[in-house]
């Protein structure tokens, strides 16, 4: 996956316009218009101690509707409970302010039971929106003193997630450094077996953090020269190898000792030029900043390298350490996760929830492959072990990757 | 015939006629000079022989609000894609509701050839809600049937006082060589359509709208209807003859063999059996036609009994030739089959051609995706146990696949399949 984060040389002044792509989401092509419905004028009555407003998801002649039966209520708790009659291209209903979510039900279908969400809103004009809808914005009115802060919790909750991740993103390179200098005096030593060790223990760093660092190039490298490209020069493998620029790093190392079996002097040079790429990149990402979706295009991002790298056994093609790589790109997903949290549980619980679920059965599944007694501590992900394992791997991860690739748009719209 | 059996023609319908050169070439092969091409050649006809040939892709079926459900009754369309699907670990009772929900609604719109939900998102950080492929495509009479297999009455979902009266796994058959990696599922969609593109678009969307919920256990694509109904020319399996020339074609047929009545929530659905029949079709090249035919117990071109001359001779079974055997050899696929042979049991046959490529041993890797209707499964079980035991054509083909799914009516507008299940 390509996050909307552009590529960063490393002698600018590093982390300013990093994430100018991250739009704000425009919700909704076409126009707002008010609710046209009888009841719309007057304000929608109150009943335990909330504002209720139905919501009615119908099919008519000109395309499937959303209708409000009120469309004002007074500041304070409204609840809006959403019926889907007979509108079979409707699944989604959003509150919005401002085109950031406040509320919404998903998985909505006909002949399920109705559904409500509740919020507390202050006075000003607020959206709802019906993706899908002949008209897909309503214009919602809330009379009385404005919000203090309508989604504050939300916004402010995930904006301290994105801190968080760029201190666990650095604390991860940090000790990739160390890791990385640990397998250069291994293979400095010459001691195979020594630095087979070292190389599973240097693995996971990179792939906990991949996604969020791999768009680094070094300084007057042109677009696609990947002499100058910083994941290349660390990740490259056999089935991305340039030519033109050759094997380097973690996996032109693996190569040696597995496959070869033997370290070379060309092994000692590609791990002392490991070590000084993994310290070029650690410094450049000391300066990085995140946005909440850039977290979550993250997590998706390492899911991807998952699906498509390592349960195909082409991540490490010699060592069959795959899953040790796996378990790593699942963690650094899950840790991503893990601080968009507070604040996703505010927006859509019921997401969060899934996704949450869906993680948990990865692990589970995953973790059935320890074996202490390899290196790394996962079963060899040999091509026998593939064809008997792949399959169901590669469906519990796509069962998260596909709830996980929903949460982006949440967050982008909370800022 | 109602609007789950013929679709309804999209404006600017256009017929093809043969024409009066074209008429001669209906081809060698098919027409033969039956009554029923004869009758079609006229360059002017209209009936409904004309429509047998004519592929309309703007035609399209409306799935809710219909006696029956879509894909069953309904003219054989050109392609199918058949898959299965497991309930996945921990999915709860809750979650296959909103599943069958989901779907419902979704078939409905794929029905009516409109995406389920944005291509392109109006938020930049948002995946699509349909996968696009099928933009611009025509709804090419598409129809999705949804089975519901045996092992989602079991303890897991509380359904298990719902369960279809007769729905159960098959037993094991003669001649089965299943493998599990095509045998059941808790859910199945029979999705065929006359693009192949239209239907793939189907399925995907349909599978992905569900992977926190189910998995995908086994599919098949068929490339080729295997089966005719009413109106429609009779097919060819890979085998090189017809299919399905006495298959079900009429209404009564159809309330007597293939509907249920007065079962509960399952009224006006039926059951679904399928098969992955693989054939030798090398072998089967390699035998003279003359056997062939013994064999089938029909002759090749014409596809009449052996008895007979033309395809829709009734076969006489009692027949014998000049040394006292019967004509139509009591082994053949025919005999077997017959429903006089088997006390009148009968099922609706709607199978398609398949092909996975090139197999293990080099061999063209293709066969019979074998679906069938019927009211009761017991029928099949019949007609199987004495095919998979003595059927001469047996030497050139496996059952490879198997499973059984119960088929539900189709929802009212604002409903959705099996929501009697939920009550």
């Amino acid at each position: 996956m390509r996050t909307s984060r552009t590529r960063l040389a490393l002698t600018a002044t590093a982390g300013l316009a990093l994430l100018s792509v991250a739009a704000c989401g425009s919700s909704g092509g076409s126009t707002s218009t008010t609710a046209s419905s009888a009841g719309g004028s007057s304000a929608a009555p109150v009943s335990a101690g909330a504002s209720q407003v139905a919501v009615a998801l119908t099919s008519g002649s000109s395309g499937d509707t959303c209708q409000l039966d009120h469309a004002q209520a007074a500041a304070g708790p409204v609840t809006f409970t959403v019926t889907n009659k007979d509108a079979a291209s409707l699944t989604e209903v959003e509150l919005i302010s401002d085109q950031r979510i406040l509320g919404e039900k998903e998985n909505l279908a006909p002949g399920l039971a109705p559904v409500s969400f509740t919020v507390t809103l202050g006075g000003g004009s607020y959206q709802l929106y019906c993706p899908g809808a002949a008209t897909e914005n309503l214009t919602f009115t809330v009379t009385g003193a404005p919000a203090t802060s309508a989604t504050g919790d939300a916004a402010t909750l995930l904006a301290a997630g994105t801190k968080e991740y760029a201190a666990y993103a650095a604390q991860t390179l940090a000790g990739m450094q160390t890791a990385v200098g640990a397998l250069e005096t291994a293979v400095a030593s010459g001691d195979v077996a020594a630095a087979k060790k070292q190389y599973a223990l240097a693995r996971p760093f990179y792939e906990k953090v991949e996604s969020a660092v791999e768009g680094f190039v070094l300084p007057g490298t042109k677009p696609g020269d990947n002499k100058g490209n910083l994941d290349y020069l660390i990740d490259m493998r056999a089935s991305t190898l340039d030519p033109a620029v050759g094997w380097h790093g973690f996996h032109a190392i693996e190569r040696d000792l597995w496959r070869g079996g033997a370290i070379t002097a060309s092994t000692k040079a590609q791990a002392a030029q490991l070590r000084s790429d993994t310290a070029k990149l650690a410094s450049l990402a000391t300066a990085l900043t995140y946005q909440p979706e850039d977290l979550a295009n993250g997590a998706a991002g390492l899911l991807e390298e998952v699906q498509s790298n390592k349960i195909r056994g082409e991540e490490e093609l010699y060592s069959h350490l795959d899953l040790v790589d796996f378990a790593a790109n699942l963690e650094g997903a899950e840790q991503a996760f893990a601080f968009l949290k507070p604040g996703l549980s505010k927006l859509d619980p019921a997401l969060t929830a899934t996704v949450a679920t869906q993680f948990d059965r990865v692990v589970a599944s995953l973790q059935t492959y320890r074996d202490t007694s390899q290196v790394g501590g996962y079963a060899a992900w040999t091509p026998a072990l593939r064809s008997t394992d792949a399959a169901a791997l590669s469906k519990a991860v796509q069962a998260l990757q596909d709830p996980l690739s929903q949460i982006a748009q949440k967050v982008a719209t909370a800022q | 015939m109602t609007d789950t059996d013929r679709p309804t023609p999209g404006v600017g319908r256009r017929r093809f006629f043969q024409g009066a050169a074209g008429g001669a070439a209906l081809g060698a092969l098919a027409a033969g000079g039956t009554a029923r091409a004869v009758s079609a050649q006229g360059a002017t006809a209209t009936s409904a022989e004309d429509d047998r040939e004519l592929v309309d892709l703007t035609g399209q079926y409306r799935f809710f609000d219909q006696a029956h459900p879509p894909g069953v009754a309904t003219l054989p369309q050109r392609h199918a894609l058949y898959m299965t699907f497991d309930m996945v670990d921990g999915s709860t009772r809750a979650a296959l509701q909103a599943l069958l929900a989901r779907w419902t609604a979704a078939i409905s719109v794929l029905m009516a050839g409109r995406p389920i939900g944005q291509v392109r998102p109006s938020r930049d950080e948002a995946v699509g809600q349909d996968t696009g492929e099928a933009v611009g495509l025509a709804p090419a009479t598409l129809t999705v049937t949804v089975g519901l297999g045996p092992g989602l009455f079991d303890q897991r979902f509380g359904l298990a006082t719902h369960k279809p009266e007769l729905l159960a796994a098959l037993p094991q058959l003669p001649s089965d060589k299943l493998t599990p990696e095509t045998t059941g599922g808790d859910l199945s969609l029979q999705v065929c359509s006359d693009d192949p593109q239209v239907s793939y678009h189907a399925v995907r969307n349909l599978a992905r709208m569900a992977r926190d919920t189910v998995a995908t256990r086994w599919t098949v694509n068929g490339f080729g209807r295997a089966s005719a109904g009413p109106g429609q020319q009779t097919p060819r399996n890979l085998l090189g003859f017809k299919d399905g020339t006495r298959n079900l074609r009429q209404p009564v047929e159809l309330d007597q063999h293939v509907w249920l009545r007065d079962a509960g929530w399952m009224t006006g659905g039926t059951y679904q059996v399928v098969r992955k029949i693989q054939m030798t079709v090398e072998t089967w090249d390699a035998d003279r036609v003359s056997d062939q035919e013994q064999v089938i117990g029909r002759t090749k071109v014409e596809g009449a009994p052996l008895t007979g001359r033309q395809e829709f001779d009734a076969p006489d079974f009692a027949a014998t030739g000049a040394g006292g055997q019967p004509v139509i050899d009591p082994q053949s696929h025919v005999a077997l089959a017959s429903p006089e042979n088997n006390g009148g049991v009968t099922i609706l046959r709607r199978g398609y051609n398949y092909t996975d490529g090139i197999d293990q041993y080099g061999q063209l890797d293709a066969g019979l995706l074998f679906i069938a209707y019927m009211n009761d499964p017991d029928s099949f079980v019949r007609l199987q146990r004495k095919l998979g035991a003595s059927d001469a054509l047996n030497e050139y083909i496996s059952h490879v696949g198997s499973g059984i799914f119960a088929i539900p009516p189709t929802p009212a507008s604002g409903h959705y399949i099996g929501e009697q299940l939920f009550t």
